[in-house]
């Protein structure tokens, strides 16, 4: 089925299989490989893009249900060869250790401070609750987004959950 | 690439019936997308082809009026729900039941009448609607039929519809708005889980239900009890429906534990005046 998109400001027009979804569409039909496959199943979240200003686990859609729609991938962050202030962020505070939940955590962070600027420490754990990260042990990324956001008082002062 | 089947977005009512009558046994219904796409990655289903029902405007919306209650369309998802001021204002047992729901992802796709139509015994908002008396309309080309939730489950994920039929909208009683309420749900980590057990609580002036998922191969409710019932009386009601099992995830008695014990919070919160 022929489908038209918008993904990080660009306009694409595609012949999209019936029974792919829109992670494989992503990685495969536009060559965007910033999105991971974890799971497969929405549990994981590596797979989260913006899809209309909400977050989705892109591996719950398919690719045909996406025609029409404004999508932002982890490669809508960086301009110019210029990382994000959140990207930044989540350099600068260690947020990223294997880097395999790093797009869907960007994705989710980003969906939040698109509508909430200055979240509180509930506020993010509640935003990336579909997303799992076996390596940092979550408390950087919080505090990345904290840091993104002129938050962040002092570096590795959020108690552990 | 999952299995092969074929996409079909009917533009109405009309349409889709006849989509559903020409493919009937074969085709499977798209709402959210979030149960349908985990089992065909699992291979657990192979429908021919999938009908998304989401292009159909008959099936969108909350409606809600003080004669005839809350009315949600088949296609509006979780966070709709959650956000909806009627729903916030008249039965906030609603909002918290699907804010249970799964993950922000999940819920931003999700449908409450997926949600139901899946059929799982530990379905979040089944255990609130049920509390509630909610029905369902359930509508084909032959007609519309109303059945209370309470007897749209016959079994672990099997459901009274017809392949033919499809759950157009989800119907609340207009006598349980302000409904005074309390929900608990049992889970191994404070974030995305399903439930070990959960128990949904709704009272008024002249009834009160609980609701309990987990607890039996569908989600179930009490008798109707009445609005001053003792703890005594509304823990033999909830036992004599509760029948959990160990597997997995909990044992029957832990359960059965957890299901009096927040039994018997909600209560003691419900009768001090304070609603959770």
């Amino acid at each position: 089925m022929k489908i038209k998109l918008t993904v990080n400001g660009k306009k694409y027009e595609r012949d999209a299989s019936e029974s792919k979804n829109l992670l494989h569409f992503i990685r495969e039909d536009l060559g965007l490989t910033g999105t991971k496959e974890g799971c497969g199943a929405g549990e994981c979240g590596a797979c989260t893009v913006i899809m209309n200003g909400k977050t989705v686990n892109s591996c719950l859609v398919l690719a045909v249900e996406a025609d029409g729609a404004t999508i932002q991938t982890v490669e809508g962050e960086a301009k110019n060869g210029k990382l994000s202030k959140l990207q930044t962020a989540f350099k600068a505070n260690h947020a990223v250790q294997c880097g395999f939940c790093t797009a869907g955590m960007l994705m989710s962070s980003r969906a939040l401070l698109n509508k909430n600027p200055k979240p509180t420490v509930d506020e993010i754990k509640h935003a990336i609750e579909g997303n799992f990260c076996r390596c940092t042990g979550y408390t950087q990324i919080i505090e990345a987004v904290q840091d993104a956001s002129g938050q962040l008082k002092k570096k590795g002062g959020l108690k552990r959950a | 690439m999952l299995q092969n089947f074929g996409y079909l977005a009917p533009k109405s009512l009309a349409e889709l019936y006849a989509v559903l009558k020409k493919n009937s046994g074969k085709a499977m219904i798209l709402a959210g997308g979030t149960d349908v796409l985990v089992n065909l990655h699992n291979g657990c289903m192979a429908p021919t082809t999938l009908v998304d029902i989401k292009k159909i405007a008959e099936l969108g919306g909350i409606k809600y009026d003080k004669k005839n209650g809350l009315s949600i369309g088949a296609v509006v998802t979780c966070v709709e729900v959650a956000e909806n001021k009627d729903v916030i204002k008249h039965y906030p047992l609603i909002a918290k039941a699907v804010g249970e729901i799964g993950s922000p992802q999940l819920r931003n796709r999700a449908t409450i009448a997926g949600n139901i139509c899946t059929g799982s015994p530990c379905a979040d908002s089944s255990c609130a609607l049920i509390a509630l008396g909610a029905s369902l309309e359930l509508s084909s080309a032959d007609g519309v039929r109303t059945v209370f939730l309470k007897d749209f489950f016959i079994g672990p994920k099997r459901t009274q519809i017809k392949p033919e039929e499809v759950l157009t909208r989800i119907l609340v009683p207009a006598d349980m708005a302000g409904a005074n309420f309390g929900m608990n749900k049992l889970k191994r980590i404070k974030g995305h889980d399903i439930a070990l057990v959960s128990v949904a609580v709704a009272k008024t002036d002249k009834v009160m239900r609980v609701g309990i998922g987990s607890a039996a191969p569908t989600p179930i409710v009490t008798k109707d009890l009445a609005p001053n019932a003792s703890l005594k009386d509304t823990l033999a009601a909830v036992a004599a429906v509760a029948k959990p099992i160990d597997d997995v995830r909990a044992s029957k008695e832990y359960r059965e534990f957890m299901i009096n014990d927040y039994v018997e919070q909600i209560y003691s919160d419900l009768f001090n005046g304070k609603g959770r």
